[in-house]
């Protein structure tokens, strides 16, 4: 009890330490806005996101569950949370401190605002703005496609962008590109994120070590930041430029989580030895049953 | 249990008197019918229950994604630990040759072949699909501990029937002249499963082996059941689980409960069948003893298995004691830890305690409290998993077990009793022979 009461103590000092450190959000990022209107479809999807990424710590909206970190998760609903403008909240989103993730490779821009509008929902005076169009106008583009390769010598993965500016579809320059290799359980960020030149193309250095599958695939896919003003436009492909790996499946050898067929040797002896040996000396009672019955059935002959 | 059997006892006046005293209760009575009346009606509203959850599943259950293990797998550990007495009376302390145990060591057996019997039923009523139960054989794991767990309750049955018939064979010869109280059919069951006894010392020679050998097999039999059975939990990593120390812990709590339904049933035997002079109050004041004895080794497995953990409180560990020790099963874990260990265990060691009125009323603290502690070890535990589900209902997180449920656990608790009934009602329930062969010694001393 008493150490319970200590940690507690400790906890709250320490809280009190940090939350007095104010998270400064840039001006310019201060400002920031959606470029769309907060609707029940944003929300839905912000909802679904909000559970699978940020539950876990922040807890169940105007519930005040969230977990016990230093500094403590703001609840969704309260004031301190709803304080911040939409682009603090973007800002905070992508930069991250302490026990807060940065979500800038793990959420697009899209998805962020998403999830700010369904926290927003807790929030029944908000009243939203949103980014005026001219803004977002000058940088944006149709039918954006992304084309990776694979440059041998230098080893490098080179994104080509274009697009649909002005009604010409030409060469895209100046867009952020990132780039994932796809691993079992998400995707790895390949390099620094790029800018595109004048030429619509960006290159990123490829590791020399990276896994790929049995014959070396591995599946890269490239993505633009700026995702609000270009579209949620994705490559997806494989390339021959992993070190080949073979992983033996977890069920190829004997083992306790295998098959019957592919149980221990040990177990399979230790089991089977005891079963017989016990219903071998059961079998046999058995039969003695049987032999004193044959013996009370000789004694009426002596 | 000697291997060598003096038939002299056959011969001396004294084992009429003694089949008789023994005799007299077998047969058909009012009581009984009175008895077997009430287990049958109160059986037929548990089988109601039953047929609910056999066409509706689990739902009409308390069981959840939380706790998929309830008071079903409670009942389950309950029954097999309560079964474990068998080998403990008649086998470990048979052996040793401790006289005293003789005229208790059938009650013992019967005990353990009803809990036994059962404790696979009670393992189908936690079944949503109960007609899969071939599958478990068709398709197990040799690697899975429940795979080893029916192995070996199946053979403990199995031993435990043998350990309960072989030294009745010679009974059923001996009795089967003096049932003209019983019913037709009784006399002719006895009549087969006697299999031609007529007490040659080759026959005597031929039962001694076989019981020698059963005696001796049902030890690692009993200690395997237990132990697999704690494994079903051990083998996990979950806190309250993750023990080194489950299968000792569930032998010497299984030892407890055992003990406690022995003196149950042998204080209902003495009073309801006056046999006080073959149950005599030395008997009662030996069993006290022995519960004392295995009380105290599982208070000290108790001790063990909270204080290690407790003393380095690992998060998950530490939220499962607090639970425990002050949380929401504190009054159950202490009522159960007080009323069925540490108290019991103070008043045994006074004489009077050890009486056979006091020690009837503790030991059916001791069992029902036998019941509870396998609750607080099957449920806890769960409500804390390492990875919690979200966005689910309140109440799949919870557990409240259902009447429905409370039912079945009834029913199998009922068809124990109605076994033990049966076997204690239809057949001698102490071993006349080995009554009178002991008497055959004592009087052949006093003669030289
Ligand atoms: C690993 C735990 C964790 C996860 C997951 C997490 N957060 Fe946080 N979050 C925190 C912590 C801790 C703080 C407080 C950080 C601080 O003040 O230094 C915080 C702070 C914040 C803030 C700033 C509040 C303020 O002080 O103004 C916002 C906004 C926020 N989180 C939103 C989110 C959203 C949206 C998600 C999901 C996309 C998320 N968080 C996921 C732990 C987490």
């Amino acid at each position: 009890m008493i150490k319970r009461y200590f940690s507690l103590l400790l906890i709250v000092l320490i809280s009190l330490r940090l939350s007095a450190q104010v998270w400064v959000v840039p001006a310019e990022n201060e400002t920031r806005k959606s470029p769309f209107a907060f609707d029940d479809a944003s929300r839905k999807a912000g909802s679904d996101l909000y559970y699978t990424n940020c539950k876990s710590c922040h807890g169940e909206p105007g519930k005040n569950n969230a977990i016990p970190l230093v500094p403590p998760p703001p609840d969704m609903a309260s004031a301190k949370m709803q304080g911040n403008s939409d682009g603090a909240m973007q800002y905070k989103l992508i930069s991250g401190r302490g026990p807060m993730p940065s979500f800038k490779n793990t959420l697009s821009a899209t998805d962020l605002w998403r999830v700010i509008s369904f926290v927003r929902s807790f929030n029944p005076s908000y009243k939203q703005e949103i980014a005026s169009a001219s803004a977002a106008a000058g940088t944006s583009a149709q039918n954006v496609k992304i084309v990776l390769s694979w440059l041998k010598e230098t080893n490098q993965v080179q994104a080509s962008i274009s697009g649909v500016k002005d009604k010409v579809n030409q060469p895209l320059a100046g867009a952020e590109v990132k780039l994932f290799a796809k691993r079992y359980f998400g995707y790895l960020l390949v390099d620094e994120p790029r800018t595109t030149d004048a030429l619509g193309k960006a290159v990123f250095n490829f590791p020399k070590d990276l896994p790929g599958d049995s014959t070396g695939y591995v599946q890269l896919v490239a993505s633009l930041t700026n995702d609000v003003a270009f579209g949620e436009t994705k490559a997806d492909t494989s390339l021959v430029i992993g070190v080949p790996t073979y992983r033996p499946p977890l069920t190829e050898k004997r083992a306790m989580w295998n098959v019957v067929s592919k149980a221990p040797i040990w177990l399979l002896l230790s089991y089977t030895i005891a079963v017989f040996g016990a219903w071998g000396f059961i079998i046999y009672v058995l039969l003695q049953i049987r032999a004193i019955y044959r013996a009370g059935g000789r004694k009426e002959n002596d | 249990m000697a291997s060598e059997v003096n038939t002299d006892f056959l011969h001396n006046k004294k084992l009429d008197s003694i089949a008789a005293d023994i005799l007299r209760p077998v047969g058909i009575t009012q009581g009984f019918i009175v008895w077997m009346g009430f287990l049958g009606i109160s059986l037929l509203a548990c089988i109601y229950a039953y047929y609910i959850q056999f066409d509706k599943g689990l739902i009409v259950t308390g069981l959840r994604d939380y706790i998929s293990w309830g008071m079903y797998i409670a009942n389950f550990v309950f029954f097999v630990a309560t079964s474990l007495v068998g080998m403990l009376i008649s086998s470990v302390l048979g052996l040793i040759g401790l006289k005293w145990v003789k005229p208790i060591a059938r009650i013992a057996e019967i005990i353990a072949v009803a809990f036994a019997a059962i404790a696979g039923l009670v393992i189908v009523s936690d079944m949503g699909r109960p007609e899969r139960l071939p599958y478990v054989f068709l398709y197990g794991r040799i690697q899975s501990p429940i795979i080893w767990d029916v192995t070996v309750v199946t053979t403990y049955l199995v031993i435990s029937t043998l350990l309960y018939f072989l030294p009745l064979i010679p009974d059923l010869a001996i009795s089967k002249g003096r049932m003209g109280h019983t019913p037709k059919w009784l006399q002719q069951t006895y009549e087969i499963l006697s299999v031609k006894w007529n007490h040659t010392p080759k026959q005597y020679q031929i039962l001694m082996k076989a019981v020698r050998i059963m005696l001796i097999l049902i030890i690692p039999t009993a200690f395997a059941i237990h132990t697999v059975t704690s494994w079903l939990f051990a083998v996990t990593l979950r806190p309250g689980w993750d023990s080194s120390i489950f299968g000792p812990y569930f032998l010497t709590g299984a030892f407890v409960a055992g003990s406690a339904a022995v003196v149950i049933l042998m204080y209902f035997v003495r009073v309801n069948y006056k046999l006080d002079k073959y149950l005599t109050t030395h008997h009662f004041d030996m069993m006290g003893k022995l519960l004392v004895l295995v009380s105290i080794v599982y208070l000290y497995f108790n001790i063990n298995e909270y204080l290690v953990p407790g003393f380095k409180m690992k998060t998950a560990e530490a939220i499962h004691l607090h639970d425990l020790f002050v949380g929401e099963y504190a009054l159950m874990f202490w009522s159960v830890q007080l009323l069925g260990l540490v108290i019991p265990i103070i008043l045994l060691l006074f004489k009077f305690f050890r009486k056979p009125f006091p020690m009837f009323v503790i030991s059916v603290f001791v069992l029902v409290a036998a019941w509870f502690k396998r609750f607080i070890i099957v449920v806890p535990t769960q409500d804390h998993p390492f990875l919690p589900i979200q966005r689910v209902p309140h109440e799949w997180m919870v557990y409240h077990p259902t009447i429905v449920e409370s039912a079945i656990t009834m029913g199998t608790i009922i068809l124990a009793v109605i076994i033990i009934t049966i076997l204690v009602k239809f057949f001698p329930v102490i071993p006349i022979w080995e009554v009178a062969e002991e008497q055959n010694e004592l009087d052949s001393k006093t003669k030289e």
